[in-house]
């Protein structure tokens, strides 16, 4: 009589798990090679972007107008603060991407290429007010494809608390491009801010640097906007225009790395990258503390000034031979799955539309069309009113028009991969380990394989 | 008769067997089913993703062993794997000293003794991302408890978690911040030793030492080698004072391994590669582990000697 219960043996039991687990892997591997499955339903836009939770109340409130203003949609905002292309890349390999997202430029350009999103460049006549943005705004992977244009306008800018300049009997820095210092004017006045615990300035004798209670300046890490604005003020860059040359090492490029070292570890006028820690206090805090007299960071600082009763100033950043500044913002892409295409364009021109969102307004953004810059009528629009300063028209409005320069994120192919690899040695420049040139040197041979050239860049005029 | 009977009573057995039987699978279902969908079936399925090129956005082509092939030359896997066994070595065998020896500590007839448990225990409990926040000012270069207690001492200060060197062994130091697991199965494991044998020893005129190296010892190693496996498998997967403290930097001094992992995954997408580098992991902890099972059977003593 053969037993009347189940007795699995070892073979039965794997085999049974065998089964099991294809069961459950099969839905996951079925998704993979289909089309998309769900978006945002017809009538539903979802909107994902990250921000503080000042931007995040703007930007809700920008959708709820929207959908008051348009019948037969609905709007969701998708607010991720934190982790945001984690969360990206699990909702497109979901196929549940949401209808229009902020890009950082890597993610932009690979879903770009990868197709995942509507090439704008097919809609520009359709909507013509894709058209006559700055031109260092656009996210182009062809001529004729377009990824993406950015959220909004930034620039870098020399940012310092008034009362520190006051205090030493100096004259703040210019506002005007023109007249913008040269990097030896500026070391020579960052000199004259550092104070150390006596009082004592880094150009006096008896200068303590190991006990300094106020930096002159802070410029940031050599592969950051700020230096990238320096480097090309030098005539350098950090890859050729066609994307196939490194240009890490050039004698420009070497100089101007140089030079931001030697800021912290050779004249003791700025904090250290160490000093700065990795999770160091906003700009706003370190002027207002005077931690720091000058500090170079973007325009979008002015939200946190203007709310704060620090006495800021805005100047422009200092020059080697011609002034030059970065304008760059992250991208604003629609996802091409997304149900209702004209709806999304129309959310798309609405979600960064100066007339539309305070954000302009209250210092965070910039606004990406020529004649916002141009136009006295339209710059007051925008301009006129308590957060924005007296200087802003010529330190930021003009600077932004005649001054910028895209950064080569926007331009240059396969930047996540090239990034990764020379992050972590430049680092070595930034910690005062290593000279520049001996870095630049060794990075430049390595990166070379990564280099695949840039994307085309479109033509709108 | 007698066989009637006994044919009745095993026939009601067995009934009852069968009964139970179905019960048992039944109320074991849930976990087996989780372990299948949620463990197996990912693992699987991981697996299929290895052998294929699958960036997010773009649909899967299968690519056999390439992936496998890439991660041989890709020079930020061996350091990954490199900063990891540091990270190890240094870690483990440090949190099972410190453990074992507040266990011992804490295994003494004192006053407060509950009390004075829970405050060992206690920072085990804070969770990882605070211990972590917590550690970089405790690591603060100029205004850091470290520093100050250098500077107090006269000593010369470091850069900590900022310098290329002193990253990872910074990062060991921390990590005996987490010795309350260990410690808590050390004080079961010095529990369980038979008080007769201590008591014999002392009779025979053993010191604490002696009696420390010949009872408690032999007695501790079960416990030892559990915590030295545990120990060895969760360090082999540290991520977070990488993802909240560092960054992996700097110059790709404190680059975990499932750090790496997640940044090939999630930031720039690509699953198909991430899904190899698990898999490596995932051989690579099992080579371990059982080097170190067979290693036990010469050090790991056992009461009962069929019991391993």
């Amino acid at each position: 009589m053969s037993s009347p219960t189940w007795r699995p043996n070892r073979r039965e039991l794997l085999r049974f798990a065998g089964l099991g687990a294809a069961a459950a892997a099969v839905p996951g591997l079925a998704a993979c090679g289909g089309e998309s499955v769900t978006g945002g339903s017809t009538s539903e836009l979802q909107f994902m972007y990250w921000g503080s939770s000042f931007e995040k109340t703007a930007i809700e409130a920008m959708l709820t107008s929207f959908q008051d203003s348009h019948k037969n949609v609905t709007t969701k905002p998708l607010y991720t603060p934190d982790d945001y292309t984690t969360k990206l890349n699990t909702l497109v390999a979901s196929h549940r991407a949401p209808d229009l997202a902020y890009l950082g430029a890597p993610d932009c350009f690979r879903f770009g290429t990868a197709g995942n999103l509507l090439n704008l460049y097919d809609y520009i006549d359709k909507y013509p007010g894709l058209k006559d943005r700055l031109p260092y705004t656009y996210f182009w992977y062809g001529e004729d494809k377009l990824a993406g244009i950015q959220t909004a306008n930034e620039v870098q800018l020399l940012w310092y608390n008034r009362t520190a300049f006051k205090d030493a009997g100096l004259d703040v820095p210019p506002a005007d491009a023109a007249k913008a210092w040269t990097w030896d004017t500026f070391v020579e006045m960052a000199h004259k801010l550092t104070l150390d615990q006596n009082g004592k300035s880094a150009d006096q004798s008896g200068f303590d640097p190991t006990k300094i209670r106020q930096f002159g300046c802070s410029i940031g890490t050599v592969l950051g906007l700020n230096a990238e604005a320096l480097v090309r003020s030098n005539g350098g860059s950090f890859f050729s225009e066609d994307g196939t040359q490194c240009a890490l090492d050039s004698a420009a490029t070497v100089k101007v790395f140089q030079d931001i070292a030697d800021l912290a570890y050779k004249y003791h006028v700025a904090p250290t990258t160490t000093q700065l820690g990795n999770n160091a206090p906003t700009t706003t805090v370190q002027l207002k503390t005077r931690r720091i007299a000058m500090v170079a960071d973007g325009q979008w600082d002015l939200l946190d000034m203007a709310q704060s009763d620090l006495d800021f100033g805005m100047g422009v950043l200092p020059r080697y031979t011609k002034p030059v500044t970065i304008g760059q913002g992250g991208a604003t892409s629609i996802f091409s799955q997304t149900k209702n295409k004209d709806m999304a364009l129309e959310l798309y021109l609405y979600h960064n539309d100066p007339a539309k969102v305070k954000l302009f307004s209250d210092g965070l953004w910039m606004p990406l069309e020529k004649k916002y810059y141009t136009d006295p009528k339209l710059i007051d629009l925008w301009t006129k009113n308590k957060a924005h300063p007296a200087e802003f028209k010529s330190a930021v409005i003009d600077y932004a028009l005649n001054n910028a320069v895209a950064t080569w994120t926007q331009s240059i192919k396969n930047s996540a991969a090239i990034s990764e690899l020379i992050t972590p040695p430049l680092q070595q420049v930034d910690n005062g380990k290593k000279t520049a040139a001996e870095v630049c040197k060794s990075v430049s041979q390595k990166v070379q394989p990564l280099l695949k050239g840039s994307y085309p860049q479109g033509d709108l005029s | 008769m007698s066989a009637e009977v006994t044919a009745r009573t095993r026939r009601r057995l067995s009934g009852l067997g069968r009964v139970e039987q179905r019960w048992g699978w039944f109320f074991a279902l849930p976990a087996i089913a989780g372990f299948l969908i949620f463990t197996i079936g990912p693992m699987i399925a991981s697996g299929v993703f290895s052998l294929t090129d699958w960036t997010i956005g773009l649909s899967p082509r299968f690519i056999g062993g390439r992936n496998y092939h890439t991660l041989i030359h890709d020079h930020l896997f061996w350091k990954s794997l490199t900063v990891t066994a540091y990270y190890t070595i240094g870690s483990v065998p440090l949190v099972l000293i410190v453990g074992f020896a507040i266990a011992m500590l804490l295994n003494q007839k004192i006053k407060g003794l509950s009390f004075w448990r829970t405050v060992y225990f206690l920072p085990t409990l804070v969770p990882a991302i605070a211990s972590a926040v917590l550690w970089i000012w405790i690591f603060n270069p100029d205004f850091g408890l470290l520093n100050a207690l250098l500077r107090g001492a006269g000593l010369p200060t470091s850069q900590w978690i900022y310098s290329e060197r002193a990253a990872i062994p910074s990062l060991i130091l921390m990590s005996t911040w987490g010795f309350g697991n260990a410690m808590v199965i050390f004080l079961a494991g010095l529990q369980g030793i038979p008080r007769q044998l201590l008591e014999a020893a002392s009779i025979d005129g053993a010191g604490t030492w002696a009696r420390f190296r010949s009872v408690t010892l032999p007695f501790m190693t079960p416990t030892i080698f559990y915590n030295l496996v545990t120990g060895v498998i969760a360090t082999f997967q540290v991520f977070n004072q990488a993802y909240v403290m560092t960054q992996g930097g700097p110059n790709n001094a404190t680059l975990f391994y499932i750090y790496y992992l997640y940044t090939k995954a999630f930031t720039q997408g690509q699953m198909g590669y991430a899904a190899a580098l698990a898999w490596v992991l995932f051989v690579i902890v099992l080579i371990v582990t059982l080097l170190l099972f067979r290693n036990a059977r010469s050090w790991v003593y056992y009461e009962m000697g069929d019991a391993r």
